[in-house]
This record gives C-alpha cells, sequence and structure tokens, in this order.
C-alpha cells in the first residue's frame, strides 16, 4: 500500500470511530498529533519522533473495544498510555490511546481490602478517596498525577509494598479482536477482585511489565492497606549502604515494619523539595561528591512504617533501635529530623502520615536517567558500590544521584533504583549515559547476579523472549498493540 | 521573564516536563480541575505541558507557525493554575512559569502577524496605527478629596476600558465616603499587562518605562490599583522590564477598602440580609496571594452572608475572560457558565468579584434578569455603607 492509500485508510478509520463513539472523543489536529509525537519520557529528543494518526480519549471501555476494532481490522498500530512519562515508544502514523479521561474509582472495598479503579486514576486521585475510608494505597515513587495503573504494570516500587512485589489483584483486558476477560477472581460471575490467584494460571503477571502489548488493560482491582491504630516512622541512620541492608533485612525478617525503604543522602535530603528549597538546599547537593556526604549527614537514612496497635508500635520502636545499634546505624528521631531535615520530614510525614504523595516535588529536577535492578541482598551490597561508582564519574554533571533502595517480599530481593539528572537538552551526555547504563546491566546480571526491572533487549532474555512473541503472536495476530519499544524492541516483531 | 527571552531559551526548561498534568488542578486532596482548557478538553495537548512540547516541536521543525499556533497559543485563559502548580518547570532557567511560556509563544506568532481576531486583533490593529497601546484619560475626583499632593494616588490607566468604567465611577463614590484625600495617575492609558498577556512584546518596554518615569515622582506615596491585571504586572513585571525600577508601595482597592472598615473610616450601613459567593480573580489571589482582605470586607458589611464556592482561594476557577484564541470553539463561554454553575449551587443570591473582566464575563453569559447578581466588589461596598 502507498503512503497515500495508507493516509486515506487512515483517515476514513478515524472517521468510522468518531461516529462509532463519538467525535469529541477522537482527535488528528496537526497541534495534537505533534504533541504526542514524542511521549517517551517527554519530548525526549534522544527518542524518534512519530506522529500519531490520530488520539483516542476513550470515555468507556467500549470506546476502548471500538477502538481495537477498527484498528485491528485496518492493522494500525495502537499505543496505550496514562497520564506521566512512560517507558513505550510510540509508532508513526499509529493510534495513541489515551486513558487519562477514564479515571473512576469504581469500588473501594473495605472489608477485603482493595480498590476497583479505571486505568486513568492517578495517585493523587485515590489516596484523597482513601481518607477516612480507614484504607491507604501504595503511594508510587512518582509523581502523585501520574496513573497508578502506569506504574503498577511496569513493576514500579512503591511503599507499603515490602511484603508484595506488585500492588495488582485482577486486572480487565480487552484483546486486539474485542474479547474481554479479566485475570482474577472476578473472572467468575458475582465475585469480587480480592483474589489474584485463583484456580488458572496467573494472566495478571502476563500483564505486568507486558507495557500494554499483550492487551489493553481497562479495569484494574489494587490492593489497599489498613490505617492501624497507630503509626509512627522510624528513623536510621547508617554510614555504610551494607549496614543499612543489614538493618532491614533484619527487620523485615522478624515482621517489623509495614514498610521499609533506604535512601542515599543525596534522595532523602532532594525527593521532598519544594520549589523554595530547591534555591536553599539544591544548589549544595548539585555541587556535592556523592560519595562524601557532608559531616554528621548519614551517607544512608532508613524510613520504617511501624503501624499496629499502640502497645505493638512502641515495642517495634525499641527493637528498630536494638537492631540499628546491632549494625552500627544511630536512631535519628523526629525532633532531630524536624531540626536538621525540615523539608525531608515534611515529605515523610505526607506519605506516612497523610498516605499520599507530596504532590510532584520529588521532581523538582523534571526528567532524569535512571537505572534499576532487583539482586539478592548480599550481592546488591557490592551493586551499591559498583552504581554509584559508575554515576560518580559524572560528576557534577548528573547531580543530584538519587537512589533508594527496599525489599521486597520480606526481604528475598532487594531493589536498587539510581537515577541522575542531566542537562535534558544534552543528547550526546545523555547518549551517552545510557549506553554506560547497557554495559552496567550486562555487568551487573554477570558479575553480581542482578536482575533488570526493565526489558533489556531479546538477545539477552533468549528463550524467555521466545515464549513472549508466541503469546503475542497467539494474542495480537496482527501485531497493533505497543510493538515498538516497551516489552520488544523496535521492529522486532 | 526577560522579553529578550527566545523560544530556544526554554527548550531545555521545557524539556524538563513530566507530562504528568500536575499544572491543571490543585492542592491535594480535593484535587480540583482548574486549568479551563484541559477541563473542557481532557488531553494532554491542552495541559501547560502541551504548550511546552509544542514549542519544542515547533522548534525541531516537526510544525510551521500558522494561524493555527495563534489560535491555540491565545486560547489559554491564562488563569495561573500552571503557574502555581507545577514544580518542575518554574525550578529552571529562565525560571519562568508555564504560563509565561505561553505568552513567550503567543510573542512568537505576534511577530509572525498571527493575531486572532476579537480583542488581541483590536489591540494589535490599535498598535499598528497608533503605534502605542492605551487612551489618556483621567477621573474626577469631588473637590472634598482631590488633592495633587495627596499621598493616596489612585491608578487610574485603565479607566477607560468599557469594562472598568462603572467601576471607577463607583471607586469615587466610596473613596468620597472614605475621605482621604486622593489623586490620580493616568498618563499613558494603560499599565502594560494586556501588552505582555498578549503578546506585544515590542511595544511593551517603551510603555512601561513612560510610565515608570512618571511613577518616580510619586516616590513614598501609596499607588491603589482597582484592575488586579494592572497591580499583578506592575508588581512583578516591571522589575524584570525596567533594571532601574524600585517598587513603590502597592494597594489593591479591597485592601484600600479592607483598610478603611478597619479605622473606622466607612461604615456598613444596617442591610437586608443577603447571601453572597466571592469569586477570587485568578490575578488577585493566584497571581498576588490577596485571598483575605475581600474577605474581610465582606464580613464588614452587615447582613451579608458569605459562602464558599466549592473552588476558592488558590484552588478558584477562572472566569474565561482572556480566553482570546479560537482553537477550542466556545471555551470562554463555557468556563464562565462552569463557575456560574459553581455560584449557582452555593445558594447565593449574589457572586461577588473584584476584577472587571470577571464581572464583565460573568454578565455576559448569564440571562438579562440575572445580571445584576453579579457585582464587583466597590459596588457591593458602595450600596451598603
Amino acid at each position: 500500500m502507498s503512503h497515500k492509500e495508507a493516509r486515506s485508510e487512515r483517515e476514513a478509520a478515524c472517521q468510522e470511530l468518531r461516529k462509532a463513539i463519538g467525535a469529541e472523543k477522537v482527535r488528528d489536529d496537526e497541534i495534537t498529533l505533534v504533541t504526542y509525537g514524542r511521549v517517551r519520557h517527554g519530548f525526549d529528543r534522544m527518542w524518534p519522533f512519530r506522529k500519531p494518526c490520530f488520539v483516542v480519549f476513550p470515555e468507556t471501555r467500549e470506546d476502548v473495544i471500538e477502538t481495537l476494532k477498527i484498528a485491528d481490522r485496518d492493522k494500525i498500530p495502537v499505543t496505550s498510555v496514562g497520564t506521566a512519562s512512560i517507558m513505550l515508544g510510540t509508532t508513526e502514523g499509529g493510534i495513541i490511546l489515551d486513558q487519562r479521561r477514564r479515571d473512576k474509582i469504581l469500588e473501594i472495598n473495605a472489608d477485603s481490602g482493595y480498590a476497583v479503579i479505571e486505568p486513568g486514576v492517578s495517585f493523587d486521585k485515590l489516596t484523597s478517596a482513601l481518607r477516612g475510608t480507614g484504607f491507604k494505597c501504595s503511594v508510587g515513587t512518582m509523581p502523585g498525577p501520574g496513573t497508578i495503573l502506569g506504574q503498577a504494570l511496569g513493576r514500579g516500587s512503591q511503599s507499603f509494598t515490602t511484603r508484595y512485589l506488585n500492588v495488582i489483584l485482577d486486572l480487565e483486558v480487552v484483546l486486539p479482536n474485542g474479547t474481554v476477560f479479566t485475570t482474577g477472581s472476578s473472572h467468575f460471575d458475582g465475585v469480587g477482585s480480592h483474589l489474584r490467584y485463583g484456580p488458572y494460571p496467573d494472566l495478571a503477571g502476563l500483564y505486568t511489565c507486558a507495557y500494554g502489548a499483550m492487551g489493553v488493560i481497562t479495569k484494574a482491582a489494587i490492593r489497599i492497606h489498613p490505617v492501624n491504630e497507630a503509626s509512627r516512622i522510624h528513623f536510621a541512620g547508617f554510614d555504610t549502604y551494607s549496614d543499612a541492608v543489614d538493618f532491614v533485612k533484619d527487620l523485615v525478617n522478624h515482621n517489623i515494619p509495614e514498610h521499609t525503604f533506604i535512601w542515599n543522602w543525596h534522595m532523602y535530603l532532594t525527593w521532598p523539595l519544594a520549589p523554595a528549597d530547591m534555591e536553599s538546599v539544591m544548589p549544595e547537593i548539585l555541587e556535592s561528591d556523592i560519595k562524601n556526604p557532608p559531616e554528621g549527614v548519614p551517607f544512608n537514612m532508613v524510613s520504617s512504617l511501624l503501624s499496629g496497635y499502640k502497645e505493638q508500635v512502641e515495642v517495634y520502636e525499641k527493637l528498630c533501635a536494638k537492631v540499628a545499634k546491632k549494625y552500627h546505624g544511630r536512631v535519628i528521631s523526629e525532633e532531630e529530623m524536624e531540626e536538621r531535615f525540615p523539608a525531608t520530614m515534611a515529605g515523610f510525614n505526607q506519605q506516612y502520615g497523610d498516605f499520599h504523595y507530596r504532590e510532584s516535588v520529588h521532581w523538582s529536577k523534571g526528567r532524569f536517567v535512571g537505572w534499576y535492578v532487583f539482586a539478592e541482598p548480599k550481592d546488591m551490597k557490592d551493586i551499591e558500590k559498583f552504581a554509584v561508582n559508575e554515576f560518580a564519574k559524572y560528576g557534577k554533571t548528573i547531580n543530584p544521584v538519587n537512589y533508594y533502595s527496599h525489599p521486597f517480599d520480606f526481604g528475598r530481593s532487594i531493589l536498587l533504583r539510581i537515577s541522575g539528572f542531566p542537562d535534558p537538552t544534552n543528547t550526546e551526555l545523555r547518549g551517552e549515559i545510557m549506553k554506560k547504563f547497557e554495559e552496567m546491566y550486562d555487568t551487573a546480571l554477570k558479575k553480581y547476579r542482578a536482575v533488570p526491572i526493565r526489558p533489556i533487549g531479546s538477545k539477552r532474555a533468549g528463550t524467555y523472549m521466545d515464549v513472549l512473541r508466541s503469546i503475542k503472536k497467539a494474542l495480537d495476530p496482527n501485531n497493533i498493540l505497543n510493538r515498538d519499544g516497551g516489552l520488544f524492541e523496535e521492529g522486532e516483531l | 521573564m526577560k522579553l529578550t527571552t527566545t523560544l530556544k531559551d526554554v527548550q531545555g526548561t521545557a524539556s524538563r516536563c513530566l507530562r504528568d498534568a500536575r499544572c491543571t488542578y490543585g492542592s491535594w486532596p480535593e484535587n480540583h480541575s482548574l486549568c479551563p482548557i484541559y477541563w473542557h478538553e481532557p488531553s494532554f495537548t491542552f495541559s501547560a505541558g502541551g504548550y511546552l512540547f509544542l514549542i519544542m516541536a515547533l522548534l525541531e521543525k516537526k510544525i510551521d507557525f500558522g494561524q493555527d499556533t495563534a489560535e491555540f497559543a491565545f486560547s489559554c485563559t491564562g488563569c495561573m493554575a500552571c503557574e502555581s502548580n507545577c514544580r518542575i518547570i518554574p525550578c529552571h532557567a529562565p525560571h519562568a512559569g508555564p504560563l509565561d511560556i505561553i505568552r513567550l509563544l503567543r510573542s512568537e506568532v505576534v511577530k509572525r502577524g498571527l493575531i486572532p481576531q476579537g480583542a488581541a486583533r483590536k489591540v494589535y490593529d490599535e498598535i499598528q496605527k497608533r503605534g502605542d497601546y492605551g487612551q489618556v484619560n483621567s477621573l474626577e475626583f469631588p473637590e472634598k478629596i482631590s488633592r495633587d499632593d495627596a499621598d493616596t494616588v489612585v491608578f487610574a490607566e485603565c479607566a477607560h476600558i468599557p469594562a472598568q468604567k462603572d467601576i471607577f465611577e463607583v471607586v469615587i463614590k466610596v473613596l468620597e465616603k472614605i475621605g482621604t484625600p486622593v489623586s490620580q495617575f493616568a498618563e499613558k492609558g494603560c499599565c502594560g499587562s494586556t501588552l505582555y498577556d498578549f503578546g506585544f512584546w515590542e511595544q511593551l518596554e517603551p510603555l512601561a518605562r513612560a510610565n515608570w518615569e512618571k511613577m518616580k515622582a510619586l516616590k513614598g506615596k501609596k499607588i491603589v490599583i482597582v484592575n488586579p491585571h494592572c497591580l499583578e504586572f506592575m508588581v512583578k513585571r516591571y522589575p524584570e522590564i525596567l533594571p532601574d525600577y524600585s517598587s513603590p508601595q502597592y494597594q489593591h482597592m479591597s485592601e484600600l477598602l479592607a483598610d478603611a472598615f478597619k479605622d473606622g473610616k466607612l461604615k456598613s450601613k444596617k442591610g437586608d440580609k443577603v447571601k453572597v459567593t466571592y469569586h477570587d480573580p485568578c490575578y488577585l489571589g493566584r497571581g498576588l496571594n490577596i485571598y483575605d482582605a475581600p474577605r474581610e470586607v465582606l464580613s464588614s458589611l452587615g447582613g451579608v452572608e458569605l459562602v464558599e464556592m466549592r473552588r476558592n482561594r488558590e484552588d478558584s476557577f477562572c472566569c474565561g475572560a482572556r480566553t482570546l484564541g479560537h482553537y477550542v470553539p466556545n471555551l470562554r463561554a463555557h468556563t464562565a457558565r462552569e463557575r456560574i454553575e459553581e455560584f449557582k449551587d452555593t445558594g447565593a443570591d449574589l457572586m461577588i468579584t473584584a476584577c472587571a473582566y470577571c464581572k464583565d464575563r460573568f454578565r455576559k453569559v448569564l440571562p438579562a434578569k440575572e445580571k445584576e447578581r453579579v457585582k464587583d466588589l466597590v459596588e457591593l461596598v458602595d450600596e451598603r455603607t
């Protein structure tokens, strides 16, 4: 088909879809198309610009189904997105399915402890809705306006997930041919979404980290967690990451914290910065050496959310102090936090006191470059040294170098997420860093047995990807869903 | 932002946008929808981030400047919700908020002669014809209070604007009741805020300079400004535009009224009971953080009960008056109607505001018999003192 014919076919598809779901939900004006032309991590010149043929804003599941049916029939690629930055490439002449208007909270189940949400629901929206219900949600380390599913499906790390690797219980999925199914217990008529694992293989797992390539998610049930009678945040400072890891491992093995986080000093000092703090705190951080914190500033700080009955929390607090001492740490009282790190404390109070994200302040520096891996605790100690050394080589050009780390699945696996903030317009430097990251993933995997969070390419993933390709072929025979970047490499399919 | 700033200068900052639409809604936990264009058309394109991405697309020549670019650039209501809520863009050089960057885009389309029809085109044509903007005018103060050397100077530059004229007439009456001697500043006929908002930046510096040269003689005096757009502009932009500028003492009319009640210079009559709601104008509220003075004035008026709208203070919703582009059909009217609905939901009899543009816009969308339900604060004060 010639370029002209293809364009005319897409114009016809656009008109047909407008008729089917309503003209106001489909836009093909030039300004809309160019502003959706490069959605990967913002308008990032590192990634190719690909103008879609139209952008669809579904308001119902049926709108999604109609869109997919037409796209599948005409073999038009579809990329499903929400708000905030995403890890997806888009396809030239494809359809962007922007689910931001599907933002209803359909159910808050306070008996079982789950919320059923549409894909456009943001952290800010759900955390707000949960106030007064006796529940809180896992708050992501991403901006409050970011869509919960966007992060959960990418298996982003979230607070309160020490015990779980993921917040998803149940997903409603639409396939390109219009088939709709749910992955968990609500698949059965009249049954709620309380259980991820039914009598069949866990299909929610297939959609986690699939980056939309296996189907479009139109609804989800996610875990929410009870707000207990009492809760406190315990802070401990450590001079080495190794001690901090031993500390959190010990705590989670003894079932003490609901959640625990290791922060490096750049991160705990800068993540909650409001614009005013950007002028006071940030300049010194930008000039500093990541490896050498100023006198009295712990290299790592561990925050642990302790919750339960009042008496239980009091005991937990004493135990945290005991364990911190065991691993050469120092308890930092709330008073000391308030006095020395007021902005940091304000952030913690919001996250662990009000159970929401402190707006977007975490991202005052805007777009970043990040490197993320999981490893066993012992290996992670070496990986942290390795990663910090590699980041330090770039000096001030990528400050602040923020990392956080936390145990998942009761400490079986530890996450390290380390980011830097190079000038977003310096594509040369950023290209160099991305290349370096690839080398670092190779080293981390071969030398330290670390598993990356994000896809690392079909060549490295071997037969795992062969199986996924077969599944993809069965579910999406015309290969229309999120095919260029994400789960599969550009042009791989 | 400096008038010499170029689109290229903001490219780096714009590319830091996380496209998370945080610019479009208010503070947690209410998360009220604030950006009128995004409320009307929820899409990344119609958020401040969309404007930033368009700028980057223009710089990369993925799209050309055209009439659509102008219509789009002028469709933003300029409500400042993005300025108040975006935590990223203002943190980076040139430390401009998203709205300022949208104004920069407007100045670029203006340079190319791409002006939307309507108010913006009228201003443009006037500038082309006369080489200037504004209309010299003066207020007629009663002898009782008129003093050339008075310490209180009323900024009367925009008193000639139709929407503003009636309000200034009432301002004079209220000032007479207060009795404090006043003089007036009426030189060029405009402070420059309209030129700045509309992107007519070439003509702006000479106008601001001419005003400032005249204002220097007012050192030590208090300048009272009725229109929040003028006040916000002079407080925030004159220092950026004029290197030798040193800020005089400014006061908004609502603050002067609040002081007059406190000092006993204004006294409320016993009036019939009336339920009112107060609409925070964007430039007085989000622009200048003046939220309390108007409410203090309302609470000083006998029989007046204030009820708040769902979206108020820093989370106020715009009236839509400054939407001058036509990229989103009916945006201006829909925005005003949305706010009117909110006013009606409160059960209030009157909606009070403190900006001539807001009053004018709300009245335009109300049926004839209901137009009197929207008043300026000064008008209510005049009726009840």
